[in-house]
């Protein structure tokens, strides 16, 4: 098979990752549970996954990395901690259902900065805009998970910091791609999936939270910590981490973020660039075909998406589906995205790449494009 | 053999004091914390020896590492 849809997870993982969670199930239990050897053995892999990811994203305190279950529970978490119902939101045009539908539950006014695709002084002018003293929050993803867009997140944390309105960044499509310096941001929440450009199993998910935020429980129950209270306790990561950890989970996304940094977030990242354009060069001489990307790939990671003229883009991925090429067509749970970006009625097919993917896969993809087009 | 423990409020919190006493070349173990140490109901002990407890109480009051 060739997979092409990283941006959803990288199914295509280091051995390395599937081994330490093999060795997590043969010999850890469960953190903070007891002084025993498995339960200490489990603490520790936690421990040391949390401080790596501390040192990736710039943050002094391994406190403030917590465990989630993906990216959408990190970003509920941090929404619900500090958007109110009814409150006052700003977000950018190309969100995901993680941050609108959690928006839409809380009754929320929203205003959408919105720009044109790749335009990101557009996209900065739309948020200096809109935000103002009294917004909540402004929240943006650093990466479209549809069009690769690399928004202009630093200069959004900076108009943030100036009006004291908290940020929340969705690193989902950027952790591990792109350098994040959490301290320099100044952002209240970063949250991101473990199991995307982090290299870590499903089912694994990280918020990172300033310290000194008041952080909203999503879930009560046992921390293994201040057992006698009834109340969660105030400190992280135990608040938000009520119940049993997902010890394997985190044990995988350990050896990923180890494999990341060994590997090099430039080095992958710019290998990913290629392979995207590539791809985007070889689709625009197909027959109508509408590529979406700049000629250099300005402003966009290994993510693309495309659409071709009369075709399904549903049946556009079947028929990859029948070729053993994995793409996601349709919307990509991001309709805000397709609207901002006019794709709405249609969708796009989207291929997203990761470290394992090939310059003969792009070719062979290709073939395959040329072929269902034909 | 006597030694000291130092109560923290939580496992990370017992690894954080761990690690910044690490680096300063004292050793220490992780435990859970006798229940008639803590009224916290579940809490985390770092056993130090005596000869360490000065110098371990100024890194962690530096590194603004509080037991409980």
């Amino acid at each position: 098979m060739i997979y092409l849809d990283s941006a959803a997870t990288t199914f295509q993982k280091p051995p390395e990752v599937a081994r330490a969670v093999a060795e997590a199930m043969r010999t850890m239990s469960s953190p903070g549970r007891g002084g025993y050897g498995a339960a200490m053995a489990a603490a520790d892999t936690a421990f040391a996954c949390r401080s790596e990811l501390a040192e990736l994203f710039h943050l002094d305190n391994p406190e403030q990395v917590v465990f989630t279950l993906n990216a959408t529970h990190a970003l509920n978490i941090a929404i619900k901690s500090l958007v109110p119902p009814g409150g006052r939101v700003v977000i950018s045009g190309y969100e995901h259902n993680a941050v609108t539908r959690p928006l839409a539950a809380l009754g929320a006014k929203t205003a959408v900065a919105a720009g044109p695709l790749f335009r990101q002084d557009a996209v900065l002018d739309s948020f200096s805009r809109l935000i103002t003293p009294g917004t909540d929050a402004v929240i943006c993803n650093h990466v479209s998970n549809v069009f690769g867009f690399v928004q202009p997140v630093e200069a959004i944390a900076a108009i943030c910091r100036q009006r004291g309105v908290p940020f929340i960044i969705d690193a989902s499509q950027s952790a591990g791609l792109l350098r994040l310096d959490m301290a320099a941001l100044g952002a209240a929440f970063i949250a991101m999936p473990g199991h995307k450009g982090l290299y870590g199993p499903q089912g694994t998910g990280v918020l990172l939270c300033r310290e000194g935020l008041k952080v909203k429980t999503l879930l009560e129950g046992g921390t293994g910590s201040l057992s006698l209270s009834q109340e969660m306790p105030d400190f992280l990561p135990d608040r938000l981490e009520a119940g049993t950890h997902n010890v394997p989970g985190i044990a995988g996304l350990l050896a990923g973020v180890r494999f990341l940094k060994k590997q090099g977030i430039e080095t992958i990242c710019h290998r990913e660039r290629l392979l995207a354009r590539q791809a985007a060069e070889g689709l625009r001489k197909l027959p109508g075909t509408r590529v979406f990307a700049l000629p250099k790939m300005t402003a966009q990671v290994g993510v693309l998406s495309f659409t071709a003229a009369g075709r399904d883009t549903e049946a556009i991925g079947s028929a990859l589906g029948q070729r053993e090429i994995a793409v996601r067509s349709g919307l990509h749970c991001a309709p805000l995205a397709h609207r901002t970006a006019g794709t709405l009625d249609t969708g796009t097919v989207r291929l997203s790449f990761s470290h394992w993917n090939t310059a003969g896969e792009v070719e062979r993809f290709l073939k395959a494009m040329g072929e269902i087009l034909s | 053999m006597e030694h000291y423990l130092i109560i923290a409020r939580s496992i990370t919190y017992a690894q954080r004091m761990q690690r910044a006493l690490g680096k300063a070349g004292i050793r220490c173990r992780i435990f859970r914390a006798p229940r008639d140490l803590t009224s916290l109901g579940c809490a985390y002990a770092v056993e130090l020896a005596p000869a360490d407890l000065t110098a371990a109480l100024q890194i962690l009051r530096r590194e603004h590492l509080d037991p409980v």
